[in-house]
C-alpha cells in the first residue's frame, strides 16, 4: 500500500527535488551524485527524495538528534580509547546515503572481482615462481626493493590455497560519471565494520526510504566471511576457535575490531594473549591454554612474528610463521598479502590483467607512473602539477604523515627527492571526485565522496559487500590520505529492482550451536582488566560519596566549621589522594576558604592520580580495553559519565554545582555497577569484576571506619550519621533503630552485619565465594588466596561487637583498631596474590640478540 | 683441508625462562669448494622438536623451542667439513669491467643474474648511501676489472678501519662504523657490502668460520676460534660469486669455512631467539676449528 503511494508521488513533477534538499547547490567541478547537468534530480534518487520529502525536515531533524546520540554514545570513532585525556573523535555519519543503482553496481563489482583475481594471481607468482619478473612483465624492484617482501615467508602456503582472502578498494567517480579505482587494500583491509555500523544507524533513521529503495543487504558478505573463516580451519572443523587478532586499543581500528568480533562471535585478542607451543597457536586463558585454529589478522605482517621478522612491536607472536607453515593454524589475510597494495602495482595492473587473465581491465584504474623507469620518471617530473606523488611501496599505518610531507614539499625539493631514489616514488593522476549533499541536521551542503568496497574470498571466487563505506570531505585532497582522513561518512545503498529477500544479519551457519555454560577461556589479560575495572569503578563510587558528603556540609546553612565530621571526611579524602594532605592538619577554620576554592580544582585535576576525575578516566580507559565484554548499555552509561563529569567550561560555577554533579555521578555509577552485574553471566569475567569491586569496597569502608574510630577522635552523632550516609546505610539504620545514633549498632551495621550489602563482612563473604570458584591447577586443598581471605574473615568474625561496645564506652578502641589493621594488611596481599597467580602470566618477550655476547679477547 | 668444527653457545639466566623459540643457522653448507658431513645439533635442555628447513637463500635453518622453565640453554653444533681450493677460470685475473657487470645484473632476467640482482638492493643492516658510493669510487674507476677493484676496496677497508671488539655491538649501525673507522668482521663485511651495493653491484653477506693459526712456537688453543663473517661479490656469469675478507685483506681460500649467505647478518644470525622471563642474562660462545 505504502509503496503504491510512493509510486504515485514519483509521477508528480512538483516533487522532482525534495524540499528537504531544496537548498542544495553542487559545485560545478565534476559529477554530482544527486543532480544531473541541468539541475534535475537523477532518476535513481527520485524515490528516495519523495520519501524523505514526505518525512519532512522537522521529523528528519528529530530522528537525526536521536541518531547522533546513538552514534555518539556507541563511541563510533577512529580515535584511540587508550588515553583517557584524548577523547575519541566521534564518527560523523551523515544521514543521506550514497545511492547506486543495481546495474551500475554490478559493473563495478565485476571490475572488483577481476581486480581481486589479478592481485591474487600476482601474489601467488611473486611468492612462488616469479615468472612475472623473469618474463619481464614486472620489474624485479617490485619485490627486491619492497620492504613488504619478506623472504621469511617463502615456505608458507596460504589457507585454502588462496593467496588473498580479503580485498578492499577505494573508488572515486570521475567527471564523466564512471567509477575509477584509486587504490587497493590487501594487507588487512579495514572499514567493513564501520559500513555495518553505518547501516544499522542509517536504516533505523530512514526506515521508509530504506524499504522504498529496495536496498541490498550486507548480510551475504558477512555470512561468506564467516564461512571462509570456518572453512580454512585446519582442525576442529565442527567448531573451530577463531580469534580476531587486534592491534589493541591504541590502534585506530580498535573500535571496528571490537565491533566486528562481537558481531561475528569471535574472541577479540591481542598478540600478548596468544602463544606458540608445539608449533601450534594457543590462547592464554585463566583455565589454561586453548588451541586456536584461525586468526583473523589485523596487524601488519611485519609485526606478526618477532622470531622471523625483527620488530619492536610488543604484540608479535614468536613462532607464528612456523605454526602456519606447519599447517596448524590458518591466518587470514594470509601473511604477506600487503605486498600488492603498494601503488607501484597500479602502474602495472593493466598489463598484469592482460597477462594473467587475458582480459582488459573492466574497471578503470587511475593512471600511475613508477619513477623507477626512465619514461616514468621523465613523465612524472614533467607533469608534477597534475599528479599526486606517493611512495611506491606502502607502509601500512605510516603513509598519512609521509603523504602530507610530500604534498607540502616545494617542487624543486620534490624533484630532487624523486631523482635521489626514483624507485621509491610513483606519480598518480589527480582525480576529481563526485560531489553529493550532506544533510547535517538540516544544513544541506556539498562535499566530495570516496567509496571503499569490500570483497571476501569464497571457495573459488569472491563475494562482494553489496554496500560499502563512503567518506566525505569538503576538500578534495584529504580523501586520498587514508581511511581515517575525511570529515564524514555515509552508508552506501545499492538499489535493487525488487525488494531483497529478508535476511537477518545474525543468521549464521545452519549447524546447530552447542550450548555452552562455562567460560574459563577468559584471556588472562582480559581478566586483569576486568578486575581493575571493578576496583576503579568502586573507588570512584566511594570517592563520589565522600565528595557529596563534604560539599553537602560546605554548602549547608549550618556553619561548616562547627561540624565535627568535616575533618574526618577530609582525612579520608586525603587518604584516597583526592585532596592534598595539607588540608587535614590542624585548624580547620583557617583552612576553610582554601578548601572551598581548592576542592573543585582538586576534583577535576586530571594530572593527579588520586583525583576523582582521574579515577573516572582510569575506569573509562580500563573499560575501553574490555569493551567487547561490556553490554552496549553499560558502555553508554560510562561514556556519559566520562563526558559529563568534567569541569564546567564557564567559569561561573560553585560548590552547589559540584554537589549536583556528584549526585548525578553517584546515580550513574550505581546504574553502571547494576548493569554490569545484571548483564554478565556468572562466568570468570563476572567473578573477576565483582572480586575487584568487593575488595575495593571492603578496603574503602575499612579505611573510613578506621578514620572515624581512630584514637583520639571524639564520636559524635554527626560523625555516625555521616558514616552511615557515605556508606549508603542511613535508611537501614533509621528503619532499625529510629533516630537513636550510637556507635555499637553503627559498627555492627557497617562492619559485621552480613545481611547489609555495604558491610565489610558482606564483602568478605562475597570475595570468598569468588575466590573459591577461581580456576585451580594445584592439588592442595586450600590456596594462598583462600588462606588470606580466611584470615581477614576470622578477624572480623571474632569481633564481639557488644562486648567491645562496653570497652569502647571507656575509650578503649584497641581491639577494633587491630581489626582495621588486619584488613589493611590482608586485603592488599589478597589482591597481589590474585594478580600474581592469574594475571601476570608472562613478561614481555625478549630477543636473544639483546643479550650481549661476552666477546672473547683475541689472542 | 679437513676440519671438525665445534660451535658452543651457552646462555645463563638469573631467573627461569618460561619458554623460548629459536632459529639457528649453524649447519655448514655443501658447496663446490666444500663438503660438509656429520652435522649434529645438541641442545640442552631437550627441545620440543627440532625442525630443519631451507631458508629463502637455500641455507639450512633449524628451528626448536623449549617449553619448560630453564635457567640455561646450551646449543652445541658439530660438523665435519672438507674445504678444497677453488678452481678459478682464466678470466679471474682479467675480469670484466665492473660497470659491465652492474649494467648486466640490472637487465638480465635469467635465474643466476636475477638472484644476484636481489643482493644489489639495500637491506636493514647494509643500506645504500651516496657516502658509501663515494668511498667505493676510489677503488672503482671506470673500466677497472671487477675482481681487481673488489680486492682494492677490501684492502682499503682493512687498512683504514681498526679491528676493535669494544668499538661496536651487534646492533651498531654501519653509519657509526663508518664514522669511527673501527669495528669487527661483521661490521667490515656490512660496510663493504653497502659500498658495493651503492655503486650498483650485488654483494651478499657470508657467515662462517676461520681457522686460526697459532703464533710460531705456541700451541693452538681449543675453543679460541671465532665465528667469522665476510662478503661475496657477484662478478658475472663466468666467475660467479667471489668472496672477499676485509678483516684479513684476502680472498678466502681453504682457511675459510662457509655456513651460508644472505642479505646481511639478520638473515644468517647463528642463534636467533625470543624468550620470556630470564631476568639478567649472559651468553658465552666458544668455537673450535680443528684440523683433522
Amino acid at each position: 500500500m505504502q509503496i503504491q503511494q510512493q509510486g504515485s508521488a514519483l509521477n508528480t513533477p512538483s516533487v522532482a527535488i525534495s524540499s528537504v534538499l531544496s537548498n542544495y547547490a553542487p559545485p560545478s567541478t565534476g559529477f554530482d551524485e544527486l543532480l544531473g547537468p541541468n539541475g534535475q534530480l537523477r532518476s535513481h534518487w527520485k524515490r528516495f527524495a519523495a520519501v524523505i520529502n514526505r518525512v519532512g525536515g522537522e521529523e528528519m531533524s528529530r530522528r537525526w538528534t536521536q541518531a547522533t546520540r546513538l552514534i555518539h554514545e556507541n563511541g563510533i570513532a577512529y580515535g584511540a580509547y587508550g588515553d583517557p585525556l584524548d577523547k575519541p573523535r566521534p564518527w560523523e555519519l551523515d544521514a543521506l546515503p550514497l545511492l547506486i543503482p543495481q546495474a551500475e553496481w554490478d559493473r563495478v563489482s565485476a571490475g572488483l572481482l577481476q581486480r581481486a583475481r589479478v592481485l591474487e594471481l600476482t601474489l601467488a607468482d611473486l611468492y612462488g615462481p616469479k615468472k612475472l619478473i623473469r618474463d619481464g612483465i614486472l620489474p624485479p624492484e617490485i619485490i627486491f626493493a619492497h620492504p613488504g617482501f619478506h623472504t621469511a615467508l617463502h615456505n608458507l602456503k596460504p589457507a585454502m590455497g588462496r593467496y588473498l582472502h580479503f580485498y578492499a578498494a577505494d573508488l572515486g567517480r570521475a567527471p564523466d560519471g564512471g567509477w575509477w579505482l584509486l587504490s587497493d587494500r590487501a594487507e588487512a583491509p579495514s572499514g567493513a565494520g564501520y559500513a555495518l555500523e553505518n547501516r544499522v544507524v542509517t536504516s533505523r533513521m530512514l526506515p521508509e526510504a530504506f524499504r522504498a529503495c529496495n536496498v541490498q543487504r550486507l548480510a551475504s558478505y558477512f555470512r561468506a566471511l564467516r564461512e571462509t573463516c570456518h572453512r580454512i580451519a585446519p582442525r576442529h572443523q565442527d567448531n573451530p576457535r577463531i580469534v580476531l587478532l587486534s592491534q589493541g586499543p591504541s590502534s585506530e581500528n580498535y573500535f571496528e575490531d571490537a565491533y566486528l568480533s562481537r558481531y561475528l562471535g569471535y574472541t577479540l585478542v591481542e598478540g600478548a594473549d596468544l602463544t606458540v607451543r608445539d608449533r601450534q597457536v594457543w590462547l592464554k586463558t585463566l583455565g589454561g591454554l586453548y588451541p586456536v585454529d584461525v586468526i583473523l589478522r589485523r596487524p601488519n605482517t611485519a609485526d606478526c612474528d618477532s622470531l622471523e621478522m625483527p620488530t619492536h612491536w610488543g604484540g608479535a607472536i614468536a613462532g607464528l610463521v612456523d605454526a602456519a607453515s606447519a599447517g596448524h593454524v590458518a591466518i587470514t589475510n594470509p601473511l604477506g598479502c600487503g605486498l600488492v597494495e603498494s601503488p607501484i602495482f597500479m602502474a602495472y595492473i593493466g598489463v598484469l590483467c592482460k597477462t594473467l587473465l587475458g582480459e582488459d581491465l573492466l574497471l578503470p584504474s587511475v593512471a600511475t607512473w613508477w619513477c623507477g623507469t626512465q619514461p616514468g620518471r621523465d613523465y612524472v617530473t614533467a607533469n608534477l602539477d597534475r599528479l599526486v606523488i606517493k611512495r611506491a611501496f606502502r607502509r601500512r599505518g605510516q603513509e598519512r604523515k609521509i603523504s602530507e610531507q610530500l604534498k607540502n614539499l616545494p617542487k624543486e625539493k620534490l624533484i630532487q627527492r624523486i631523482l635521489a631514489s626514483p624507485n621509491e616514488y610513483v606519480g598518480q593522476e589527480r582525480v576529481i571526485r563526485s560531489t553529493m549533499p550532506n544533510w547535517a541536521g538540516g544544513n544541506v551542503s556539498a562535499s566530495y565522496v570516496a567509496m571503499r568496497a569490500f570483497m571476501v574470498a569464497t571457495v573459488d571466487s569472491y563475494e562482494v559487500l553489496h554496500g560499502g563505506l563512503a567518506r566525505t570531505s569538503k576538500e578534495l585532497g584529504s580523501l586520498e590520505l587514508s581511511l581515517v582522513a575525511g570529515e564524514g561518512s555515509k552508508d552506501i545503498w545499492i538499489q535493487a529492482k525488487e525488494p531483497p529477500q529478508q535476511d537477518s544479519l545474525l543468521k549464521g551457519r545452519q549447524d546447530p550451536v552447542k550450548l555452552r555454560r562455562v567460560g574459563d577461556d577468559l584471556p588472562s589479560r582480559v581478566a586483569d582488566d576486568i578486575y581493575w575495572l571493578g576496583r576503579h569503578v568502586e573507588r570512584a563510587d566511594s570517592a563520589a560519596r565522600l565528595l557529596r558528603a563534604v560539599t553537602n556540609r560546605l554548602t549547608s546553612e549550618a556553619a561548616s566549621h562547627l561540624r565535627s565530621e568535616l575533618p574526618m571526611l577530609l582525612r579520608t579524602m586525603a587518604d584516597q589522594g583526592q585532596i592534598e594532605p595539607g588540608f587535614v592538619v590542624e585548624g580547620i577554620r583557617e583552612q576553610l576558604p582554601a578548601i572551598e576554592e581548592n576542592l573543585p580544582i582538586s576534583v577535576f585535576d586530571a594530572s593527579t592520580s588520586g583525583s576523582l576525575r582521574s579515577m573516572l578516566a582510569a575506569t573509562y580507559s580500563t573499560a575501553a580495553r574490555v569493551r567487547d565484554r561490556l553490554s552496549a548499555d553499560s558502555w553508554r552509561v560510562l561514556v556519559r559519565i566520562d563526558e559529563q563529569f568534567r569541569a564546567p567550561e564557564s567559569g561561573a560555577w560553585d560548590l552547589t554545582d559540584l554537589l549536583n554533579m556528584a549526585n548525578e555521578l553517584i546515580v550513574d555509577l550505581a546504574a553502571f555497577i547494576g548493569m554490569m552485574s545484571e548483564s554478565m553471566t556468572r562466568t570468570q569475567a563476572f567473578h573477576f569484576m565483582d572480586l575487584g569491586l568487593r575488595i575495593e569496597r571492603a578496603t574503602q569502608t575499612a579505611t573510613l571506619l578506621g578514620n572515624c574510630f581512630r584514637t583520639g577522635q571524639e564520636i559524635t552523632g554527626e560523625i555516625l550519621e555521616t558514616l552511615l550516609q557515605v556508606c549508603d546505610s542511613l535508611m537501614t539504620y533509621r528503619y532499625r533503630y529510629l533516630s537513636n545514633l550510637s556507635s555499637v549498632p553503627v559498627l555492627d551495621l557497617l562492619l559485621t552485619d552480613e545481611t547489609n550489602p555495604r558491610s565489610v563482612l558482606y564483602q568478605l563473604l562475597r570475595i570468598k565465594d569468588h575466590v573459591d570458584r577461581l580456576p585451580r591447577t594445584e592439588t592442595q586443598p586450600t590456596t594462598a588466596e583462600q588462606r588470606l581471605l580466611l584470615a581477614a574473615l576470622y578477624a572480623v568474625r571474632m569481633l564481639d561487637i557488644e562486648a567491645m561496645g562496653e570497652k569502647h564506652a571507656l575509650g578503649d578502641r584497641r581491639e577494633l583498631l587491630v581489626v582495621f589493621e588486619k584488613l589493611n594488611q590482608h586485603l592488599p596481599q589478597l589482591s597481589q596474590s590474585i594478580t600474581n597467580k592469574y594475571m601476570v602470566h608472562a613478561g614481555p618477550a625478549r630477543l636473544l640478540s639483546s643479550i650481549d655476547q661476552v666477546r672473547m679477547a683475541k689472542t | 683441508m679437513k676440519y671438525r668444527v665445534t660451535h658452543t653457545t651457552k646462555f645463563h639466566y638469573s631467573q627461569p625462562v618460561g619458554v623460548c623459540h629459536n632459529k639457528v643457522h649453524l649447519a655448514i653448507r655443501t658447496l663446490p669448494q666444500q663438503t660438509a658431513t656429520h652435522f649434529h645439533l645438541a641442545i640442552q635442555p631437550d627441545p620440543y622438536a627440532t625442525i630443519a628447513q631451507k631458508d629463502y637463500f637455500g641455507n639450512r635453518v633449524d628451528y626448536f623451542s623449549i617449553q619448560d622453565p630453564h635457567r640455561s640453554l646450551v646449543v652445541k653444533s658439530t660438523c665435519n667439513v672438507e674445504v678444497r681450493p677453488i678452481q678459478r677460470p682464466p678470466e679471474f685475473n682479467a675480469s670484466a669491467a665492473w660497470e659491465t657487470i652492474a649494467a648486466e645484473i640490472a637487465l638480465r632476467r635469467d635465474e643466476l643474474t636475477l638472484n644476484a640482482y636481489h643482493f644489489s638492493f639495500g637491506s636493514r643492516l647494509a643500506g645504500k648511501d651516496p657516502k658509501y658510493a663515494a668511498f667505493a669510487a676510489e677503488s672503482f674507476p671506470p673500466g677497472r676489472p671487477i675482481v681487481e677493484a673488489g680486492l682494492d676496496l677490501t684492502r682499503r677497508v682493512f687498512e683504514q678501519f681498526k679491528y676493535d671488539p669494544r668499538a661496536t655491538t651487534v646492533s651498531t649501525p654501519i653509519d657509526t662504523v663508518f664514522e669511527q673507522r673501527a669495528g669487527v668482521c661483521q661490521d667490515f663485511a656490512h660496510l663493504q657490502i653497502a659500498c658495493l651495493r651503492s655503486i650498483g653491484l650485488a654483494a651478499r653477506y657470508v657467515s662462517g668460520y676461520l681457522r686460526t693459526i697459532p703464533p710460531p712456537g705456541k700451541e693452538r688453543l681449543i675453543g679460541n676460534d671465532q665465528s667469522h663473517a665476510w662478503l661475496s661479490l657477484y662478478c658475472g656469469e663466468s666467475l660467479g660469486w667471489v668472496d672477499f675478507d676485509p678483516t684479513n685483506n684476502i680472498i678466502p681460500e681453504t682457511d675459510h669455512i662457509t655456513i651460508g649467505w644472505g642479505q646481511d647478518y639478520i638473515d644468517l644470525c647463528p642463534i636467533q631467539g625470543v624468550f620470556v622471563g630470564g631476568g639478567k642474562n649472559r651468553m658465552d660462545v666458544s668455537v673450535d676449528v680443528a684440523t683433522v
